[in-house]
């Protein structure tokens, strides 16, 4: 039941990304703008833009581009880009690992740091450390990322002089192999910190409720009763069952740190692909927008089917047709 | 008029990249002759690392193929122009030695310098000149293309040294569009038989520049090193360059503080002020950016619309605007009240003294009732008795304006609503605002930032020119057109005595004041900040090519 | 029949509900208050109230205007200027207080637009059942796998700024949540006594759904309304610093851009519009949780 469940769900993906992209591609040919000035440069003449129109094809009508972009994207080609004269797809797929790092590592981070301060909350409710961090949660979910990473930078970079303000790597070090790497690490830490900090919020506030809900149930009574201890009470029984909410949500934060990942890359200089969305946008670099959203959509509607399956796993009482 | 004998007027320069030049005249007299090494030079190499920050990912390293800013600025290092532009704007020699001018400046000689090779190893020729122009410069660049090409009749390579560009007319203002920023030259073996546009070598660049391309990670770094057979003479000194990409101003003049890059192309006003302070940062200021020189902020009015036919209504808004507070508390002192429409960076053909219109509230409440615009109690302006425009229309107007531009717009929309005028503010990406104003032409008002270039033939002939009513980004925004003024322009051209030329581009500058299509706002300068102990720069195009970072 | 929606499409977020069978899940998430329930509400309550009378009075409260010069540029925070002024020499008091009331006017044209929707089809969806639930779950479930945010960035960014189309995107996209909501309350109630009452004594279904089933659902859509306008707001902030902002309109996204320049020179200025942001955001998200731990009880 499972297995089809899951074919049902793979089959609907194909369909959803190119539905995706033929609305995005209309609605860029529908909006105003020209890309010809990314194609050409300005202080050109007329001759040399309609040239460089028919180049790319912009001088045919839209129905007639639609059908085009269609017919090449089934053959998995997203076009040349404009800015760049090459092909669209490449320029994107260099710029997943650095994206994929910095969302992977506020998904990890998050995670772990949201759970552990869910789990103190939850276990000592109502007490001081809970009600701090109740409060610490409630202000980084209301906190908007940009401003948050203005004051990490103003503190802890300039002030404090821990972290470097930008970009990737150290452009002095020359380092290789596991010096890149620490060099990677340390250029990492603030934006994925940022990043991080609204999800840790809502990670701890899911798990503190789960945790709390589990130790009413009866049998973490019963336990209790037979004299079992407190921290294997916590760790034993009621843990996996608090950890199922936590589970259900991690499709919707990795669309959530993508959506944040665009705010984060442009403070901190990150090359990832939110900042390419945003410079493409803005220069109508049209097969690159379509390639960067292929890639996003894609992203999200497999963390989702990933995360029913999970899902499934975790509580056997859910089943899906 | 001409003081060029009729048969031929030889002029020989050789000189260095550095010396002075007495004359800021397109027609450049001979120099002294000089080592192109500077005395005080030490030997090449040893210099360190230089660390730049960039704004924008340059997509690709080919400056012959675009005028696009971001890959000027990344690419410049690596290439040549056939001459440079010392900081007079007066041309010296690059990869041409020397050169000679005759036939009225109808045929320009170049005498390419020996012994210069690609980074590959290749040797320079005249051949990678003709290539260049003629596959590649006078099709895809675009300032190049239509200034340089419809003038041109062709180009000869009678030896490997020689190159020889013949013109239809007497063309003046060549020399001013060889340099790296105008006419890069690329090499031939690596690009003929291929589209450039898509050529692979833009992201793995050759050149003959001081440095050379090392690996372009995308939107990250580009890394270059030095060219050890740079046909200067001791030069470069710097080890190595790399570009870092960090596109917010802000990050990067933070970048600068921290010491994690050591030069940056330009610090905004407020911050100036502050890294003063500093005394590891220095200033360089300059009008010349790769992405345009002489740059005028400039406000157009759409002459289509019958409010802003009347003349009386567009001095009423050049009186209105308070130009010095967009120096003060815009630019923060980056830059100077426009006093003419050719910028005071082309000094023969800027026109000062002219009766351009003051910050005159009354004067500009005088004009809009003269024009029929009466005051309502609320201090708005509605229409009575305006030709083409309802009795009862509010005075009202869109100004469009890149988002990069938005604090122009506010002050604007205050300093106008004094007088009675709203401005609806518009901000508009770049492709949607060359759009909306040059091909739609909806609009009533905007503001753009006309780079008048090294020669007014490039950068302000296209605002006036009726001829450039169009769809060409950029081009003639207020849709002007006198045909006395386009005359002008062509004889301007055509006229290589740098005095007489200027006497032309006065009198079209009288014109169009007295015309009011536009109201020219302010000449704006870039400041770059470096950081010690890196020094030895120059503002633009080959930027670094002198600099060292060693202590 | 409700069983067959993924639960990916529903667990948006911390603040958005799980699938119908799991309501009782989605109830317990919302207790943040907890440990504080009442001084928790109370201040939710307080800071909410506070902000829409500002929203409110903001022509008494700052009465110059926050376009026009009212002193030197960035003078920092003094008797004269509260909050300082910004390079143009404006008062940023002003300019917060006036920011404020265009968040608030956003987020109230998102409701307008999102809560009738979302209300009128959940309930519809969820009392009438059959193909009718089907159909509108099945849109539903469109509009919530695209991400909102990159929808608006797009839209924003094609067709210019505009707080208008923030408003229009923003409430196309947002009806779902509460339409799913609705729903599930809808469904708990149809089959109810004083529902079958009504339909025994004659009552046509458009008059049971209005008269018993959508008032039944408001409660329980109302405390995602007050989520989502904390969620509009953070857009509506975040485009403002992304440079998509409306000059026409100062808002507090807007003030926060504008200081990205001046982040040294000038702190006030993407201080203060950040603080009222965060407080405006942290009021609503304690008045929802308020407002959930009421219906819970009262339920």
């Amino acid at each position: 039941m499972n297995r089809r469940y899951l074919a049902r769900r793979l089959l609907q993906v194909p369909p959803a990304v190119l539905g995706i992209l033929v609305v995005a591609f209309l609605l860029i040919h529908l909006a105003p703008g020209d890309p010809i000035l990314a194609l050409a440069g300005d202080n050109g003449d007329a001759a040399y833009y309609a040239e460089m129109r028919a180049t790319f094809g912009l001088d045919r009508p839209i129905p007639e581009q639609l059908v085009i972009f269609v017919g090449n994207l089934l053959r998995f080609d997203l076009g040349v880009s404009y800015v760049q004269g090459r092909p669209a797809i490449d320029v994107v797929l260099e710029r997943i690992p650095s994206t994929l790092l910095l969302t992977g590592a506020a998904l990890v981070f998050s995670t772990v740091v949201g759970i552990w301060l869910g789990l103190i909350a939850g276990a000592r409710a109502h007490r001081p450390a809970d009600l701090a961090i109740n409060v610490a949660a409630l202000g980084l979910h209301a906190t908007p990322s940009f401003w948050l990473a203005q004051l990490a930078i103003l503190t802890l970079s300039l002030w404090a002089g821990w972290f470097p303000v930008s970009g990737m790597t150290n452009p002095r070090s020359s380092a290789t192999g596991l010096g890149l790497m620490l060099d990677i690490a340390h250029h990492l830490i603030l934006p994925m910190i940022v990043l991080a900090s609204t999800e840790i919020a809502a990670v701890a506030r899911l798990t503190r409720a789960g945790l709390l809900d589990e130790l009413s149930r009866d049998y973490v009574r019963t336990a209790r009763a037979k004299g079992v201890k407190e921290p294997q009470v916590l760790r034993r029984h009621a843990l996996r069952c608090a950890l199922i909410p936590v589970a259900t949500v991690v499709g919707g934060r990795v669309g959530h740190l993508l959506a944040g990942a665009v705010l984060v890359e442009a403070v901190f200089g990150w090359p990832g692909i939110g900042r390419l969305l945003l410079s493409s946008v803005q220069s109508r670099d049209i097969p690159i927008v379509l390639a960067v959203l292929l890639v996003i959509g894609l992203t999200i509607i497999i963390a989702n089917v990933i995360t029913d399956l999970v899902y499934v796993r975790l509580d056997p009482r859910i089943r899906y047709r | 008029m001409l003081r060029l004998p009729l048969v031929a007027s030889i002029v020989v320069l050789v000189a260095t990249a550095c010396s002075p030049s007495a004359s800021p005249s397109p027609l450049v007299t001979a120099t002294p002759a000089a080592t192109p090494v500077p005395s005080t030079a030490p030997i090449a190499g040893g210099g360190g690392t230089l660390a730049v920050a960039i704004g924008a990912d340059p997509g690709h390293l080919n400056p012959a193929i675009t005028t696009s800013g971001a890959t000027h600025t990344a690419s410049e290092l690596m290439y040549n122009g056939l001459v440079g532009l010392d900081e007079n704007g007066a041309p010296v020699p690059e990869l041409a030695e020397s050169w000679v001018i005759e036939d009225q400046g109808a045929t320009y000689t170049f005498k390419l310098r020996p012994g210069v090779t690609w980074h590959d190893g290749t040797k320079f020729t005249s051949a990678d000149v003709k290539f260049t122009f003629e596959e590649v410069l006078l099709k895809l660049h675009a300032r190049t293309r239509s200034s340089v090409g419809p003038a041109l009749d062709s180009i000869d390579t009678p030896d490997e040294l020689t190159v020889v560009f013949r013109f239809k007319q007497p063309y003046a203002p060549l020399l001013q569009q060889l340099d790296v920023t105008e006419a890069p030259i690329i090499p031939m073996h690596l690009y003929a038989g291929s589209d450039p546009a898509k050529n692979p070598v833009n992201l793995a660049p050759v050149g003959t520049g001081p440095f050379a391309f090392v690996s372009y990670a995308a939107d990250s770094e580009i890394r270059l090193k030095r060219n050890e057979a740079y046909w200067a003479e001791g030069l470069p000194h710097l080890d190595e360059v790399v570009l870092r990409i960090i596109p917010e101003t802000g990050s990067q003049i933070v970048a600068l503080e921290a010491g994690e890059v050591d030069w940056v192309w330009n610090v905004p006003g407020p911050e100036e002020s502050r890294l003063d302070q500093d005394t590891n940062i220095e200033f360089l200021r300059t009008d010349r950016n790769p992405g345009g020189s002489n740059c005028v902020m400039t406000v157009s009015f759409n002459l289509d619309r019958p409010i802003l036919k009347d003349l009386r209504v567009r001095q009423a808004i050049a009186h209105a605007i308070d130009r010095q507070q967009v120096v003060d508390n815009i630019l923060f002192g980056q830059g100077r009240v426009a006093e003419a429409p050719i910028s005071s960076g082309i000094p023969w053909a800027h026109a000062p003294g002219l009766s351009v219109p003051n910050f005159d509230s009354s004067a500009a409440a005088t004009l809009l009732d003269a024009a029929g615009w009466v005051a309502g109690s609320d201090g708005t302006r509605t229409a009575s008795g305006v030709a083409g425009v309802g009795d009862g229309t509010p005075l009202s107007l869109s100004f469009l304006h890149f988002p990069t531009f938005s604090r122009y717009g506010e002050l604007f929309r205050t300093q106008l609503a004094a007088v009675g005028i709203e401005l609806r503010l518009q901000p508009l990406d770049p492709p949607v605002f060359a759009e909306t104003v040059f091909t739609k032409r909806d609009f009533d008002t905007n503001i753009i930032s006309y780079c008048n270039g090294p020669d007014p033939e490039i950068g302000v002939r296209r605002m006036f020119d009726s001829a450039q009513i169009g769809p060409v980004p950029f081009s003639n925004a207020a849709g002007y057109s006198d045909p006395a003024v386009d005359t002008l322009f062509d004889q301007a051209r055509q006229t290589i005595d740098t005095t007489a030329r200027g006497a032309i581009y006065r009198q079209i500058q009288e014109a169009v004041v007295a015309a009011q299509p536009y109201v020219w706002i302010v000449e704006t300068s870039s400041v770059r900040g470096y950081r010690l102990p890196c020094s030895g720069f120059q503002a633009y195009a080959q930027f670094a090519q002198a600099a060292t970072c060693a202590p | 029949m409700s069983d067959s929606i993924p639960a990916s499409v529903t667990a948006e977020a911390i603040v958005d509900p799980q699938a119908p069978q799991l309501v009782g899940l989605m109830r317990r998430r919302l207790r943040l208050a907890d440990a504080f329930r009442t001084p928790g509400a109370i201040v939710g309550i307080v800071l909410s109230c506070f902000f829409l009378a500002v929203a409110v009075l903001a022509d008494v409260i700052a009465s110059s205007d926050p376009f026009g010069f009212a002193g030197p540029a960035l003078s920092a925070p003094s008797a004269l200027y509260p909050l300082g002024t910004d390079d143009l020499g404006r008062d940023l008091f002003s300019g917060v207080v006036h920011g404020i009331r265009t968040s608030v006017m956003v987020a109230a044209g998102v409701v307008m637009l999102a809560l009738p929707v979302g209300l009128l089809l959940g309930s519809v969806a969820g009392a009438r059942g059959g193909w009718i639930d089907d159909l509108v779950m099945r849109f539903s479930e469109i509009w919530q796998v695209l991400p909102r945010f990159f929808l608006v960035l797009m839209v924003i960014a094609l067709f210019g700024p505009g707080l208008d189309r923030v408003v229009l995107v923003l409430g196309l996209t947002s009806w779902a949540l509460l339409a799913r909501i609705a729903r599930a309350e809808a469904m708990t109630i149809r089959e109810r006594d004083f529902v079958e009452a009504a339909r025994a004594l004659g009552a046509s279904e458009t008059r049971i759904l209005v008269r018993h089933i959508v008032p039944h659902g408001l409660p329980a859509v109302i405390v995602y309304v007050a989520l989502l306008v904390a969620q509009v707001m953070l857009i509506e902030a975040s485009l403002g610093f992304l440079g998509l902002g409306d000059p026409n309109a100062i808002s507090l996204g807007y003030l926060a851009a504008q200081a990205q320049r001046f982040l040294r020179i000038a702190w006030w200025m993407w201080f203060f519009p950040g603080v009222a942001l965060i407080g405006l955001v942290i009021g609503l998200n304690l008045l929802a949780d308020g407002l959930s731990d009421r219906i819970r009880s009262g339920g």
